[in-house]
């Protein structure tokens, strides 16, 4: 069946198709409807809803209940995510899986609800104290909504780490005519680490002192390597032979979509590649191309924290440029007049 | 084994205490315990309970969440005076607010333990003599004299169970496994918020030998902290 929904909407409804049981939240723009639709039908569809009393509870929260074997979520934005840390670096360290929306707001400290991908740097590089990575997954479109909650979850379990599904207000709360993906129930019991009272006579442990065991060590390394290794996601638009390719996720993804047609109709050779996991980083989908001279990472953040890791994944071997603000998305005229200028 | 906690210290009688009590109603395999970090956490490896290592002052936390997701099983919430009541007390508060089903037991020496004897909430000068034995203490009154007492602060709430006990000599250690047992039957039978706070000694920070702690706990602070069962519903 299909609906038209907005991000948040279809990301809710994606959750409720990756099985999800179990929600703990606190609301905050422009996450809330996420919040307010598990508050209203998570009964009908058998989701506990509680309303934490801070991000941090949350997070702490969806810990508890993912130990217990469920599909937990929480979901937030901005400062609220960073509220988050804590718990996220704890299951991290403790293979406790989990998934977490973080739904971008603008700029540091409360910063404003606008559009925004400044959240990068925190998300792809830890964000919370110690060696540890979340797997990070952008959202494009509503479908992508839809579709990734499943992903997120299958990811977070198979490496017992956390995931954060990540998009920008503008993704957000674009409604789109999206199928709908049907409920699907999760099986409380289909993991063995799951805790479930001492039945065997070996009790299992969710711990923060595996450090001081030598296999921890080589555990976590191998855990990243793997990911690092076989979970590269990407799409990529007409990259093959294409002179200057765009990076971009999230609504600077769907204003390039429409530049690279654009720009092909006009004989010029543009490519695009779209990162749908920030972390891994999709370097694969750099070696594929063949004619390009100057990548062009579109971002919305000052700091440009994208196009660094565009640039050493890259090794540094094309000319590089940014079209890059805190908020203001370009037009597809902008960026074609870009593209005139760097030609 | 190798024993991590010192002589004399409460969180051992504690944790024993349980042990009997759960092994006494056949609940075993039904435990998970959720413990608090520093001495706390030091419990992992005297108990073969499934346990949870949760952040500081996040117990109540991860206590619902899984607790939400298994019914069944008896979830031990086992917190220091330092989560409970100072860096996790938004999250005690509102657990009582909502009457979550929780059974905490919360060790409550006066002290941040592990980093050397710090002062935490529940600290009173009047018992410790703080200053005689080299703990620091602000000259703020609440550290003085009047303490943070828990039956204060989510008394009003409508929860199962709250009572506070001592582990000092064997009256006060039969009481306190009255009281737990009480809470854990409640727990267990109807649901709810059931809490029992306990005054420990800590004799290595009190830098006392573990007689003159528990003589202090028993003449001293058991007059700042009442022992009794504060509310039985
Ligand atoms: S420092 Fe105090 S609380 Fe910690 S193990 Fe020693 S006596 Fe017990």
């Amino acid at each position: 069946m299909k609906k038209i929904l907005n991000g948040n909407e279809a990301f809710a409804y994606g959750a409720l198709a990756a099985g999800v049981d179990f929600y703990a939240g606190y609301p905050i723009t422009p996450s809330t409807d996420v919040y307010e639709f598990f508050e209203k039908y998570g009964d009908e569809f058998g989701v506990k809803f509680v309303h934490a009393s801070s991000e941090v509870s949350a997070a702490n929260m969806i810990m508890g209940a993912s130990i217990a074997g469920a599909r937990a979520l929480t979901v937030t934005s901005g400062c609220g995510f960073s509220l988050m840390q804590e718990a996220i670096s704890y299951m991290a360290a403790d293979f406790v899986p989990c998934v977490i929306l973080n739904v971008m707001r603008e700029g540091a400290g409360l910063g404003d609800i606008p559009r925004s991908q400044g959240d990068y740097n925190q998300m792809t590089k830890g964000g919370g104290n110690g060696d540890y990575q979340a797997i990070v997954l952008a959202a494009s479109s509503a479908k992508d909504c839809m579709n990734l909650p499943k992903v997120a979850y299958e990811l977070s379990e198979k490496y017992r780490n956390p995931v954060i599904v990540t998009y920008d207000s503008d993704i957000a709360h674009t409604k789109e005519n999206v199928e709908v993906l049907e409920r699907v129930n999760n099986d409380i019991d289909k993991l063995e680490y799951t805790l479930k009272g001492n039945e065997t006579g070996k009790p299992k442990l969710v711990q923060n002192i595996y450090y001081h065991d030598h296999n921890y060590d080589e555990t976590l390394k191998n855990k990243y390597e793997l990911i690092e290794q076989n979970e590269q996601r990407y799409s990529e638009y007409d990259t093959l032979d294409a002179e200057i390719v765009f990076v971009a996720f999230s609504i600077c993804a769907r204003i390039c979509v429409e530049v690279v047609k654009v720009a092909r109709a006009k004989g010029i050779k543009v490519g695009l590649i779209v990162p749908i996991t920030l972390y891994p980083f999709p370097k694969k989908a750099f070696e594929n191309l063949k004619k390009c001279k100057k990548i062009v990472v579109v971002e919305l953040n000052i700091l440009k924290q994208m196009r660094r890791d565009v640039e050493y994944f890259t090794k540094q071997k094309y000319e590089y440029y940014s079209i890059s603000s805190m908020s203001t998305c370009p037009t597809v005229l902008d960026v074609m007049n870009f593209i005139e200028e760097i030609r | 084994m190798y024993d991590l906690l010192c002589a004399g210290c409460g969180h051992r009688t504690a944790m024993m205490l349980l042990d009997d009590i759960i092994r006494e109603k056949n609940l075993k395999e039904k435990v998970i315990l959720a413990l608090d970090v520093a001495c706390c956490s030091l419990l992992i490896d005297y108990v073969d309970y499934d346990s949870i290592m949760c952040a500081h002052g996040r117990v109540l936390d991860v206590t619902k969440g899984y607790k939400e997701m298994r019914r069944e099983n008896v979830v031990i919430s086992y917190m220091g005076d330092g989560a409970a009541y100072s860096i996790g007390i938004e999250e005690m508060v509102h657990a009582a607010r909502r009457n979550d089903d929780v059974f905490a037991i919360v060790i409550n020496n006066g002290l941040y333990s592990m980093t050397g004897g710090q002062v935490a909430p529940t600290y009173v000068d009047v018992a410790y003599s703080g200053r005689e034995n080299g703990i620091n203490s602000s000259a703020d009154d609440y550290y003085k004299e009047k303490g943070f007492k828990i039956e204060d602060i989510i008394g009003k709430f409508s929860i199962k169970y709250l009572a506070r006990a001592a582990l000092t000599d064997k009256e006060n250690i039969d009481i306190a496994k009255k009281y737990i047992s009480t809470a854990l039957n409640k727990y267990v039978n109807v649901g709810g918020f059931n809490l029992v706070e306990l005054l420990s000694p800590c004799p290595t920070n009190y830098k006392m030998t573990p007689k003159d702690t528990v003589n202090m706990i028993n003449d001293k602070l058991s007059k700042v902290y009442q022992i009794g069962e504060f509310i039985n519903g």
